[in-house]
């Protein structure tokens, strides 16, 4: 089983128009409402590969329990901690004849302290039907930045294999811990220790920076579809030759699936593995929704996917 | 139909030391009236319902459900409630559950709801907690299959 930890995950409100006009009547083409959150996305990645995936975290009100219904029906297992506070919502206004997205993100609920109590003993039980554990996305409020350290800790002490994917400090404080795979999520900024990502030699800096200070596997996303995955000895530098992209989002969230998958259940070696998940998050970007939802999909964008050792 | 089909994949439970007061917590977020009592290992020891509380905190439980009201019981129950809130829900849960595999079937899960008057029963794989299945969830499907037997 696949665990994942999503600690602020978000209801996405998608409303689609033509031509948005501010301060004006605005006709709504379409609009659909989803479960967002990265840990969320590598779930349904997981799922969409027909593997095992339990999802934990935080949800709060009624929109948590509407999250969770949906998660369930794609076949996802919850045991996520109720709070008092509810989860937060995503408003995306996607401008179908300007071809514009604008994104109104609200800040997470309040995290007490008796909840993240609670949510590292949900997590202490869960990883004993878990192999590997995903730990994603953004702290909501109250939340210490040494929380994804602790996690790993006792995901450790269960012995199961880490996955880390955030950024700025949360990430730094993660590594210390010695996750079995970390890549700093670079969407924000595309700073990770100080290093600017421009260049493929900025992000090999940055990968084997991330292997030295104590993952086993450093993952750097270059560009869209480029990435550089380093070990102590070896690095390597994936693409895709497949530039017809539909929707970037949770296409990184794949990646992550990919090689959850990849290197803890299906024991594939680090190229396959690299292979695999290159393949998940093209999958992922060709479609409409966040993530793609059969293995087909995925094997059939192996293809596209170039590894070479540098 | 196996259980695995029709379940809820839910894993929420509650350690036995779990206090009553955070119980009453968790059901109320949830909107949900019992749950599975875990180990740290996901191996359910037991189920706590808001009727066990009720049973194991009044003493005149028995007396009670014969009679035509409850009100008189009220100020009891009231006391109680306060009297438990710390207490761990060892107390008051069910110990010899009834459980099902997630790869029985339908016919096994009636049976066992309707036979031990549950309404939630535990799936286990390997003998840990996989999910919930209600008696909800048991009727809907025996209702769609004999829909599909007619037409």
């Amino acid at each position: 089983m696949i665990g994942t930890v999503t600690l602020n995950p978000a209801i996405d409100v998608i409303i689609e128009i033509n031509n948005l006009k501010i301060n004006h009547y605005n006709k709504v083409l379409n609009a659909h409402t989803t479960s967002g959150g990265k840990g969320i996305n590598v779930s349904k990645a997981v799922r969409g590969c027909n593997r095992e995936t339990i999802a934990i975290g935080f949800l709060g009100g009624g929109r948590g329990r509407m999250i969770e219904e949906e998660l369930r029906k794609m076949g996802i297992t919850t045991n996520f901690w109720h709070i008092e506070e509810k989860t937060r919502s995503n408003t995306i206004i996607s401008d179908k004849k300007a071809g514009q997205h604008t994104l109104f993100s609200e800040a997470g609920p309040k995290i007490t302290e008796y909840d993240l109590e609670m949510l590292k003993s949900i997590f202490y039980r869960v990883m004993s039907q878990c192999s590997v554990v995903t730990l994603s996305g953004s702290l909501p409020r109250g939340v210490p930045v040494n929380i994804y350290g602790d996690l790993i800790s006792i995901a450790k002490e269960r012995g199961v294999k880490t996955i880390l994917n955030t950024s700025g400090e949360q990430f730094i404080k993660g590594l210390e811990k010695k996750p079995f795979l970390a890549k700093p999520d670079l969407r924000e900024s595309n700073r990770v220790f100080g290093i600017k990502i421009d260049k493929e030699k900025d992000a090999i800096n940055a990968a084997k920076e991330v292997v030295q200070r104590g993952a086993e596997i450093g993952v750097i996303s270059l560009e869209q579809e480029k990435d550089i995955i380093a070990t102590r000895d070896k690095i390597w530098f994936a693409e895709t030759n497949y530039h017809e992209i539909i929707n970037l989002i949770g296409a990184g969230d794949a990646l992550i699936a990919g090689f959850a998958i990849a290197l803890t259940e299906e024991g594939k070696n680090l190229e396959e593995a690299i292979k695999f998940s290159m393949a998940c998050a093209l999958a992922s970007a060709l479609r409409e929704e966040e993530e793609f939802s059969s293995r087909e999909e995925v094997e059939r964008c192996l293809q596209y996917v170039n590894v070479k050792r540098l | 139909m196996k259980i695995k089909d029709i379940m809820i994949r839910d894993v929420t439970g509650a350690l036995a030391s779990c206090k009553l007061a955070d119980l009453i917590g968790i059901l109320s977020r949830h909107k949900i009236t019992g749950l599975p009592v875990v180990n740290n290992n996901q191996e359910v020891v037991g189920f706590i319902s808001l009727h066990d509380i009720i049973r194991a905190t009044l003493p005149n439980y028995l007396g009670i459900i014969n009679s035509d009201s409850i009100l008189s019981e009220f100020i009891q129950l009231s006391k109680s409630l306060k009297e438990y809130s710390q207490h761990p829900i060892e107390e008051f849960m069910r110990k010899n559950i009834v459980t099902i595999n997630e790869d029985d079937n339908e016919v096994l899960a009636a049976d066992l709801l309707i036979r031990n008057k549950i309404q939630r029963l535990p799936v286990l794989r390997d003998g840990k907690l996989v999910g919930i299945v209600t008696l909800t969830d048991i009727c809907r499907v025996l209702m769609y299959n004999n829909e599909n037997k007619k037409s």
